[in-house]
């Protein structure tokens, strides 16, 4: 892994990040916490409808309907602002014990969602207000957010990987931008 | 007494001390505070869309709002705690950093902004009622917010780059530098 972020950080585009990274980063790091901001606002919501904490007025499936498309578009712009800060820093992230914690909670909480829409798309009647009133359901939607939750956790631990001691694989030989 | 003597009072509590000190508190608040400013402008941004007729148009401003703006509050009252204990640790820093000083100018206007619309524009045209695309007054409103949170957002990101978060002495750059010692020891890494 070592090696191959050495490889990254010498290819072209990383090279250009990192010869203009005084102002890339941040912005590149703004655009990222602007595409987390979607994510986890239309996240929210639709967990408010599953909790009928809000959006009475809708159905779960049009909720559901309202915030997908959303939150496709983001988690695109999301990849693709990250993968810049990857190739940007690519021992940062990738000798980082937060972010494959990170990718990991990606990876469970799409899960979640992938199962949920085409669960809702299938049942749509049977997703009806009596059946969100059951404990398994609010429980499942309360965890769902504390894995998106994580995930911006273990996003920003990044920066501060030190805080894992040994299971951190960086060596904490140069400082941690 | 000068306010410089306030702000170094304030770096003197106990509270700024313990997290200055601490290997966690300041990286724990810091991400407490991503997740809060994202749920703050999450939610803005729905109801600024659909202000502008975006989205959410099938539902009126007033039902969209008051399912929300709860949320803003909460998460903003969240974003300002742990904002104020990440300032207390090292106030003088960041009183005198300068994307600090330009995000909370942003957060100012933000709130008149959002005063404004309050108070006038939504009054004035009963909530928008029946309307799919709010009129141009709230229609302004709803780009000013969009634009300033976003500023809000830049400006916070970078006050990380510009600043160390802990007001400590970091090893000198000796050529021999003993990299295990300078781990065991308490000395937390600089972070951004």
């Amino acid at each position: 892994m070592k090696n191959f972020s050495e490889w990254i950080s010498t290819t072209f585009l990383s090279l250009f990040i990192q010869n203009n990274q005084a102002w890339m980063i941040p912005a590149i790091q703004s655009v990222h916490i602007v595409g987390i901001s979607v994510v986890i606002g239309s996240i929210l919501m639709v967990a408010l409808r599953v909790l009928r904490l809000g959006w009475m007025d809708q159905s779960l499936a049009a909720v559901q309907s309202r915030f997908f498309p959303w939150l496709k578009g983001a988690i695109i712009a999301l990849a693709v602002t990250g993968a810049l800060l990857l190739v940007a820093e690519p021992a940062r992230e990738l000798m980082s014990f937060s972010f494959w914690a990170k990718m990991a909670l990606i990876v469970i909480g799409l899960g979640i969602a992938t199962a949920f829409v085409s669960t809702v798309g299938r049942n749509e009647a049977v997703w009806d207000d009596n059946r969100l009133k059951q404990g398994s359901i609010k429980l499942a939607t309360v965890l769902t957010l504390c894995v998106w939750v994580g995930v911006i956790f273990m996003g920003r631990l990044i920066a501060y990987d030190h805080v894992w001691g040994s299971l951190s694989p960086s060596n904490h030989s140069e400082p941690n931008k | 007494m000068k306010f410089t003597d306030i702000l170094n009072a304030v770096a003197a509590w106990p509270v700024s001390d313990y997290i200055r000190g601490a290997l966690l508190a300041f990286p724990l608040l810091e991400s407490a505070h991503v997740v809060f400013l994202t749920l703050v402008f999450g939610t803005i941004l729905i109801v600024d869309l659909r202000l502008l007729g975006v989205a959410s148009i099938n539902r009126t401003f007033g039902a969209l709002e008051s399912d929300i703006i709860k949320w803003t509050w909460f998460a903003f009252s969240g974003a300002v705690l742990t904002g104020v204990l990440m300032f207390i640790t090292n106030p003088i820093v960041y009183f005198e950093n300068v994307p600090f000083r330009i995000k909370m100018v942003l957060l100012l206007c933000a709130g008149l902004n959002m005063l404004i619309f309050e108070q006038f524009t939504r009054r004035k045209y009963n909530d928008f009622e029946g309307t799919a695309t709010a009129p141009r007054p709230a229609r302004i409103a709803a780009v000013l917010s969009l634009v300033l949170w976003t500023g809000v957002i830049g400006a916070g990101r970078v006050i990380g780059f510009t600043t160390s978060h802990v007001a400590v002495a970091l090893p000198p750059a000796a050529e021999n530098l003993d990299f295990d010692d300078f781990l065991t020891s308490d000395a937390p890494a600089p972070a951004q």
